[in-house]
């Protein structure tokens, strides 16, 4: 029963991911004035890309091809580490968060791989930029989790989930809200989106994750932007089980799971129309003013465990 | 009423949370519209305090206290420092001489040690750490933004936010002070923005500028 | 097993005789590589029935030397035995036909000969129980693998690197014989259980004293920033199976000597000690991978990541050195598990990243990453090893870099349960630092890779390479299988590791991350890899069409983004650490508007060179020409020496 409800909440995040791409993009074009198209318009991107065929530079090699597969493989993994219905996860509760952020940066590796494998400029200029921003963005993640961890006692992060279910919502904490900021920043550069990348940018000089994936078309750009999505969606699942949780099932029963599944929803639209509003507002930073924010994110995660000592 | 209080009081006692991350946006801002809005977003924070402090004295003082610093601080010095940066047609930037991240770095020091200054005293004073060590960082915080950002009307938001600091230190440890010298203490700050509303034309006009290191010019 | 252990001893000893012997032979470089290869293989299966079983061994060979030399395999010298086996093998298979395809006739011999010397000089240090016989293996190393690179050629500027190469080590080695020497009114014979049984008596100054000597000594073998001068000069001139063996094996015996030291001597010390080695591992680490970040000579880059992966060890021991002296011994051991297992990863993945470039060199005759590129559709197996190589460096999960890394990141989550709140604010904050390094040495390698093997050949060799010749490729390979294996199954390695730091750390257990990890770990891989085969069993049919160009006729390899060019947001951001001497020269000088050519220069020296090494030297030469006036030359002068001092010596025994 719990290995059910555990694989249930990996379909789920994998499924309702492109959902919320589109619901995002359909808050945006509203916020500018703008019709947007249907919230379940990257369904049929995949479907579309899924039907067409694969074309591969001539200069490619096996890499160019297995990047996507194994992104979107290492990915779904990933997916499995986060709680969504219940204070476990398939992975989340043995595997820990150290595990979750080096299997993103495993799946970056072989993109940024796949990206110089085009023999384009973009492809290189991509894979420079995004080991930049990447390098910079593991700092305030993992250290942000760990002061996380090191309050909760625990690495886990269905256990960390638990730890918070178990919180007085009314005591804040100043280890939490310097966390809550720290990873908001660093999951913004870590999944592309304004102020650090404009995921919907047609300028290649501006791009710093679309100019990667560039050269790819049919099944792998479905199979790269599937797994983008679904990190977007994880993140904000880590986001909302870390910090706001209270609602999440604690028995099997299955009232209890119909309401935290509606509730993960809601909180889930929640932060859609927080992002979508962020980016409306604010304007894409120039390339090299970004390791600045990231330096922000740094210091506020250095501060969150510098306080968990402080707090004691 | 009593679950109200009770959570009331528990969101209160950790407001100090909330003036932290104050001192570090300020830090972290870049336009001086931030700023202004995070120096009314401390007074608003400050007003609840003093009026969770009224309710538990039952002071009508301290509830008058909280209207003055409600009506002045929170609304009418961040409506007329506003009017002043549109009249202005300035560029909006905030010419700080450290980077954001470097602001951040040094404002979590400056939390950091204000902390560490309080810790013998808190014990002794019966009060509560976090709020005290709020208060310092307050103080320092409004130092260094005077110290590191060039633009005047920063100088002014650090004044501002240092006199926040001192309020509440004194409504930490004194329950706060005197309805007269609160009085005194708002319209020298409300004398201050206006004069320094005046001013700011004047350097406008005659330097073409508002940056502060510049006026290094004027001496002999 | 003891007959064994004087087996091995005697077949190293004998390959040297034996090349001799049969150098002219046609098949002397199989009888040799054979030897080598057979006695690795003993050594290897002696290291692994004392590592995994505990069976302690020893040899007394002092009747054949004037000084107290005895060799004993207890678990941890067991470890790093079974290191230099493991790693030796691989190496031995590449230079059969590495070597002879780039030496001929004496040279060849002379590196056959050496070779095995070498190994056997590290043998000597990790299985020597007495300091005599330590300090003896450890002067033959450095003199060996000197040798070793002299043999590669001996131009003026290789003669200057060999020089500061033997300077440094010397220094360093003068350290750790005075860190020795330190135990010798206890411990006569320097015999180890002497030490350990002698160290209760030493007061604490003498015990600071030794742990420094020991640090600086040891980290100047190692190769810590700032003692990591030579790393850069001695390991890129060094032939390709020199280099590998140097930098993934010999740098370890140094930390196998400082653990020694720090653990099994000292049993640890004040809390200082450890944030002093933190310190300095976390210098060495970030600082190790910025420059080598800017390197574009594979080789040179390799010997700056080996600085940073020194680094990461130090990083553990330091760890589990403040551990120890707050009495936490269950994760001092996870300290110490991941720094010695992390020695072994590095020692596997480096080992594979130096034959990979001697792969390359010998296929293209360059090893400047600027001249290089698509180089994995023609050398794929050479290619996929090196991937393997480059996954396992940036710590990636999967491979055995990620496993050691992970431990250490565990370890300082672990400290925030101690009660000294430095030591628990401090540690946590070291995994910033470590996330930092490992995100860098991914950014390095993803351009290294990138740019070596993946798009379009920049240079006419590029594009003629071929794929190596099978012995190369079966050392590569086995590299990579042992990469894979360490990182998918760690559990094989972790429970004896554990019995390992039991033996010298008291109190030690093993602690349930590693069991956790080890029980997790295959389930990810496995269904990673089955994942990604049902993906690719769905795929469709591919087409292959030139890259994209804008509509405008066809990219050129000179389109692509070099190594400087990867690198540059990354120096750019981190410019205070790089400062290069920049020179634009316009020429002819008079005419600033049309000139002929403008050339730009940027060189780059690291700054401990200008303001740490050449004050020092300035000093040392200041000082020696101020003593040359001593010797005036003149005969009585020297008498008068020498009759001062016979005045001194009475007048110092009558008065003692």
């Amino acid at each position: 029963m719990r290995m059910a409800i555990d694989i249930l909440q990996v379909l789920l995040l994998i499924l309702i991911a492109p959902l919320v791409r589109g619901v995002v993009a359909r808050l945006k074009a509203r916020i500018q004035n703008r019709r947007g198209a249907s919230i379940f318009r990257p369904y049929s991107d995949l479907a579309k890309l899924f039907r067409k065929e694969d074309m591969v530079p001539s200069t490619a090699s096996f890499i160019f091809r297995l990047a996507p597969m194994a992104l979107f493989a290492v990915t779904v993994i990933a997916a499995a580490f986060f709680p969504v219905l219940r204070g476990s996860a398939l992975l989340g509760t043995t595997g820990d968060f150290f595990i979750l952020v080096y299997l993103f940066a495993l799946g970056r590796f072989l993109l940024m791989l796949g990206a110089m494998d085009g023999g384009s400029s973009f492809g290189g200029m991509g894979a420079s930029r995004e080991a930049l921003v990447s390098t910079l963005a593991e700092v305030p993640l993992l250290l942000a989790l760990v002061a996380l961890g090191m309050v909760s006692h625990t690495a886990s992060i269905a256990k960390m989930v638990l730890w918070t279910t178990g919180q007085d919502f009314f005591q804040l904490s100043a280890v939490h809200a310097l966390a809550l900021a720290a990873m908001v920043l660093a999951a913004i550069a870590e999944t592309g989106r304004i102020p650090v990348d404009n995921p919907t940018t047609h300028l290649e000089l501006t791009m710093i994750h679309e100019a990667m994936i560039l050269e790819y078309s049919g099944p792998s750009l479905a199979l790269i932007e599937w797994a983008s999505a679904v990190k977007l969606t994880g993140l904000m699942a880590l986001l909302i089980g870390l910090f706001f949780p209270w609602g999440i099932a604690a028995a099997f029963s299955l009232p209890m799971l119909i309401l935290a599944l509606v509730l993960w929803i809601a909180k889930l639209g929640a932060l859609a129309i927080a992002l979508a509003l962020v980016e409306c507002s604010v304007a894409k930073l120039r390339m090299y003013l970004v390791p600045d924010f990231l330096g922000v994110a740094s210091a506020l995660a250095i501060l969150a465990v510098v306080f968990t000592a402080l707090m004691r | 009423m009593g679950l109200f209080e009770t959570e009331a009081a528990k969101a209160l006692a950790s407001s100090a949370v909330f003036l932290f991350m104050t001192v570090l946006l300020i830090a972290a801002a870049k336009r001086i519209s931030t700023c202004i809005v995070m120096f009314s977003a401390q007074s608003v924070v400050l007003v609840l305090q003093v009026l969770a402090v009224a309710h538990m004295r039952h002071s009508k003082e301290a509830y008058a206290v909280a209207g003055l610093v409600l009506i002045v601080k929170a609304a009418a010095i961040p409506y007329a420092l506003f009017r002043i940066v549109d009249a202005l047609k300035a560029p909006h930037d905030v010419s700080a001489s450290t980077t954001s991240s470097q602001s951040v770095f040094i404002a979590a020091g400056l939390i950091l040690l204000s902390f560490f200054a309080v810790q013998p005293y808190a014990g002794v004073l019966g009060v509560d750490e976090a709020m005290l060590a709020a208060a310092v960082a307050l103080v320092l915080a409004g130092g260094f933004l005077m110290v590191s950002r060039k633009k005047a009307l920063m100088q002014v938001v650090g004044l501002l936010v240092l006199d926040n600091g001192i309020f509440l230190a004194a409504l930490a440890t004194t329950f706060g002070m005197p309805l007269v010298i609160e009085i005194g203490v708002v319209f020298d700050l409300l004398m201050g923005v206006f004069l320094m509303g005046l001013f700011v034309f004047r350097i406008r006009d005659t330097f073409e500028h508002l940056d502060v290191s510049k006026l290094r010019r004027l001496r002999g | 097993m003891i007959q064994a252990f004087d087996v091995l001893l005697t077949v190293l000893l004998l390959v040297p005789a034996v090349v001799l012997v049969v150098r002219r032979w046609p098949s002397a470089r199989i009888i040799s590589s054979a030897l080598l290869f057979c006695s690795l293989a003993t050594g290897l299966a002696i290291a692994g029935i004392a590592f995994w079983s505990g069976k302690h061994v020893s040899a007394d060979l002092s009747k054949w030397a004037p000084f107290p030399f005895s060799l004993s395999l207890d678990r941890l010298s067991a470890f790093f035995l079974f290191l230099i086996c493991l790693i030796g093998m691989p190496v031995t298979l590449f230079s059969i036909s590495y070597i002879e395809r780039h030496y001929a006739g004496a040279r060849r011999d002379w590196l056959w000969v050496l070779l095995p010397l070498f190994v056997l000089s590290m043998l000597l240090v990790v299985t020597a129980s007495t300091g005599f016989a330590f300090l003896f293996g450890w002067e033959l190393m450095t003199l060996f693998s000197a040798a070793l690179i002299m043999v590669d050629g001996d131009s003026k500027e290789r003669r200057h690197n060999i020089f500061i190469y033997l300077l440094m080590m010397h220094a360093g080695a003068a350290l750790v014989i005075g860190a020795f020497f330190l135990f010798l009114p206890h411990a006569p014979g320097l015999d180890f259980a002497q030490i350990r049984n002698s160290v209760a008596l030493l007061p604490q100054p003498f015990r600071t004293a030794i742990f420094l000597l020991a640090f600086v000594g040891f980290g100047t073998k190692a190769g810590i920033i700032p003692l990591h001068l030579w790393l850069p000069k001695a390991h890129p001139i060094a032939p390709t199976p020199v280099s590998a063996l140097m930098s993934a094996v010999m740098l370890k015996t140094a930390v196998y000597g400082f653990v020694r030291f720090a653990f099994d001597f000292l049993g640890g010390g004040p809390a200082w000690w450890g944030y002093l080695v933190l310190i300095f591992g976390g210098l060495s680490g970030v600082l190790g991978v910025l420059y080598a970040i800017a390197e574009h000579d594979l080789k040179r880059l390799l010997a700056y990541h080996s600085a940073e992966n020194i680094g990461i060890i130090y990083l553990a021991l330091g760890a589990a050195l403040v551990f120890v002296a707050n009495h936490a011994p269950m994760w001092a051991t996870l300290a110490l598990l991941a720094g010695l297992l992390h020695c072994l990863n590095h020692a596997i993945f480096k080992g594979l990243l130096f034959l990979g470039a001697g792969a390359i060199a010998d296929s293209t005759h360059t090893l400047n990453l600027e001249e290089l590129g698509g180089l994995l559709k023609r050398m794929r197996v050479t290619g996929t090893a090196f991937l393997i190589a480059c996954c396992s460096i940036s710590g990636l999960p999967l491979f055995n870099g990620f496993v050691s890394e992970w431990l250490l990141f565990r370890s300082f989550l672990a400290a925030s349960g101690l009660h000294n709140l430095t030591a628990a604010t401090i540690l946590p904050l070291a995994t910033g630092v470590l996330a930092l390094i490992g995100g860098l040495a991914a950014a390095c390698f993803a351009k290294v890779y990138g740019v070596a093997f993946l798009g379009r050949p920049r240079n006419q060799q590029a594009e003629n390479a071929r794929e190596v010749s099978l012995p190369m490729r079966l050392g590569m390979v086995l590299l990579a299988i042992a990469c894979v294996v360490i990182g998918v199954l760690p559990g094989l390695l972790l429970r004896p590791l554990g019995a390992t730091v039991q033996e010298f750390l008291p109190g030690a257990t093993l602690p349930e991350e590693a069991v956790s990890l080890a029980t997790l770990m295959p389930w990810i891989a496995l269904s990673v890899t089955l994942l990604v085969i049902a993906i690719a069993l769905m795929r469709r049919v591919k087409k292959t069409v030139p890259t994209w160009a804008c509509g405008l006729p066809g990219l050129n390899a000179r389109m692509q983004y070099t190594s400087t060019a990867f690198s540059k947001p990354l120096r750019k951001v981190f410019s205070r650490v790089y400062k290069p001497d920049r020179a634009v020269e316009v020429l002819p000088a008079g005419q600033p508007f049309f000139p002929n050519s403008i050339s730009y220069r940027s060189v780059r020296t690291t700054s401990f060179e200008k303001s740490m090494y050449r004050p020092v030297v300035d000093a040392v030469v200041a000082t020696a020409y101020r003593l040359r006036r001593l010797q005036t030359g003149n005969m009585q002068v020297y008498l008068l020496y020498i009759f001062v001092a016979l005045i001194a010596l009475l007048m110092f025994m009558r008065w003692s």
